[in-house]
């Protein structure tokens, strides 16, 4: 046996081809279809018009030009950034506190943009004497402020102090941030429906300027989660072990929790708070292609972007004209979803 | 010569309570030493101490350097650790678990090279775990993962191996053929091995020489004769033994009742 006998896991060109082709196909299908569906030749062509150099006629009436590039291309767009996101945020935690229930939200994240949210939408929807929206703003801090509490809490326990002692100041964390957000949400009763509409999440967007806006802390967190995958399998022997490895735990999870809490910030400040995304899907890569993080990490992101595509044009689609919040779809068929791949797969220990 | 291993005052600390007081050792190039003590006299947390993994007081040395003064990367490439009760991540197959052996040797970014992969296979080899290369490291039978947890060790390519009691889950025979097996390697591969031992006989056939430590401190030094004295044995493990000739050089170590037991004497 030599070298080139061995053969380790690793992440095969075809799977992240095929993953990109589900993508492709999620976002075609999520462009051409809604409440007016669009023709697909004529689609092409106007996609070709906006090349450089081209200029053909595609058939497509201003109205339609106009639902085209300013309403589905960005929203597809938001879904798949956003859907990415999440994904590789939870496949991140999940690596760096082993948990395998650990998910972008778990220390503190969505208590604090909920609370941040709820105090833009409850007490004015713009920062004073600038035309910034609050309500993204507002919940970005708090998302990142309720991560930095945990951390501050978890990290001021001295003696036996573990990934779990970190996890339980995010339970404490969050139990008061929520029971101020619910207090200044039950003051302001008249906001209430508007408050419930973000927790729940959702894409509704108009143009292009949420895509810009979190694109590039996306880009950043998702870069560094990646370049940290080795160090998270080698995590995954526990903190000791990593140690003799000449690995530094502490370390590796507070890069990795906080480039995921940064990008999952981003995201949650223009999506709200969308359920459920960053814990099935790096399980169902997991137990389709296997536990190492060098290819879960990669995967959940194509398939977390294909997945919230998918989830959101069924929710607006399913019940139109009117729009379903997008967490309830990804929980409703999420979860019989990830229930038949669990029951499919040759189980994984604990 | 310089030794392998130099230990000076290592002294660790837990919640208030001295768990090693002022261990003195020096451990030469080849040789190996086997720790023997009751339960809590600190094995482990030498061992522990050792690879950086708590906090100490005192000084380490490895060949020669401080290892407060080494990268954790430079340590990890000195010395390798077999744990008595190794975490085994669900799904992983053998030959990625014997690879993050390589981790102190990767950059971070960059995978394995061919001769990361060289290295891998060649051990592998040795250890007779190619048939179990693609098995999942939570399917293996106690003697096959401690192969495949050795095997991860010696990946590492160091100096030093350290053992916390290697072959405490495992039946007799497995426990020669493990210990044969970390013998031969210790004489082809010129490692030092360290090795905490629970079991009084093995410890006196395999080792060099013997460190007893009860309550933190070295109680014994010396060849297996020397320490593995009955009235030492029942000072610091309450223990009655016998120590017997094996036939062939050897020492054995046998437990008697204190009292004569009743001999049911119809015969």
């Amino acid at each position: 046996m030599t070298g080139e006998d061995i053969r380790p896991s690793r992440l095969h060109w075809w799977w992240l081809g095929g993953a990109f082709v589900a993508l492709a196909a999620a976002g075609l299908l999520s462009i051409l279809l809604g409440a007016v569906d669009l023709d697909p030749r004529s689609v092409l062509l106007s996609v070709v018009d906006r090349l450089p150099f081209a200029d053909v006629e595609s058939g497509l009436n201003g109205r339609q030009e106009a639902i085209l590039w300013e309403l589905r291309m960005p929203r597809v767009a938001l879904g798949g950034i956003v859907g990415a996101m999440l994904a590789v945020a939870g496949g991140s935690y999940q690596g760096s506190f082993r948990n395998p229930l650990a998910d972008p939200y778990l220390l503190g994240a969505a208590a604090g943009a909920g609370l941040g949210a709820t105090v833009a939408i409850a007490y004015g929807t713009s920062v004073p004497a600038t035309p910034v929206d609050a309500l993204p703003l507002l919940a970005f801090i708090g998302g990142v402020g309720g991560v930095a509490a945990t951390y501050a809490i978890g990290y001021s326990v001295k003696a036996g102090r573990t990934p779990v002692t970190l996890i339980l100041a995010g339970v404490a964390v969050a139990a008061f941030l929520t029971a101020i957000q619910t207090y200044l949400q039950q003051r302001n009763a008249e906001t209430l429906r508007e408050v419930y509409g973000w927790i729940l999440g959702r894409l509704s967007t108009v143009g292009w300027g949420e895509v810009w806006l979190v694109l590039p802390y996306v880009a950043v967190s998702t870069i560094v989660i990646l370049l940290g995958a080795r160090r998270l399998d080698v995590l995954s022997v526990g903190d000791d072990e990593a140690v003799t490895l000449g690995v530094d735990p502490t370390r590796v999870r507070l890069v990795m929790v906080l480039a995921a809490t940064l990008g999952t910030a981003a995201v949650v400040a223009v999506s709200g708070l969308i359920g459920f995304v960053g814990i099935i899907v790096p399980h169902a890569v997991r137990i389709v292609f296997g536990s190492s993080y060098r290819v879960v990490l990669p995967l959940s992101i194509v398939f977390g972007a294909t997945f919230l595509i998918l989830a959101d044009l069924l929710a607006r689609t399913i019940a139109a004209p009117a729009e379903i919040p997008i967490g309830v779809v990804t929980a409703f068929f999420g979860a019989p979803f990830f229930a038949i791949v669990l029951r499919s797969s040759k189980g994984l220990g604990s | 010569m310089n030794p392998a291993l130099s230990l000076r005052g290592i002294s660790v600390r837990f919640n208030g309570s001295r768990i090693l007081d002022s261990v003195d050792l020096d451990i030469a190039p080849g040789e190996w030493v086997g720790i023997i003590g009751p339960n809590g006299a600190g094995k482990t947390t030498l061992l522990r101490a050792v690879t950086g993994v708590v906090e100490f007081e005192g000084d380490v040395e490895i060949v020669g350097s401080a290892s407060a003064t080494l990268k954790r990367r430079d340590l990890a490439r000195s010395v390798a650790l077999v744990p008595q009760h190794p975490v085994l991540p669900p799904g992983m197959r053998v030959v990625d678990y014997v690879l993050l052996g390589r981790t102190p040797h990767l950059r971070a970014v960059t995978g394995p090279s061919l001769h990361d992969l060289d290295v891998v296979a060649a051990i592998l080899e040795a250890l007779t775990l190619t048939s179990f290369v693609d098995r999942d490291v939570t399917t293996l039978s106690g003697g096959e993962l401690q192969r495949a947890v050795i095997a991860r060790a010696l990946a590492q390519e160091s100096s030093i191996l350290l053992l916390d009691e290697p072959t405490t889950a495992l039946d007799i025979g497995k426990q020669q053929e493990v210990l044969e097996l970390v013998d031969q390697l210790r004489r082809e591969r010129t490692l030092t091995v360290v090795s905490a031992m629970h079991d009084l006989t093995i410890a006196g056939q395999f080792p060099d020489r013997l460190v007893m430590l009860a309550k933190g401190t070295v109680v014994a030094e010396g060849d297996a004769r020397a320490v593995l004295d009955p009235e030492l044995i029942r000072m610091h493990y309450a223990a009655d033994v016998k120590i017997l000739d094996d036939g062939s050089g050897g020492i054995v170590v046998v437990p008697i009742r204190a009292q004569e037991p009743i001999i049911d004497s119809k015969n």
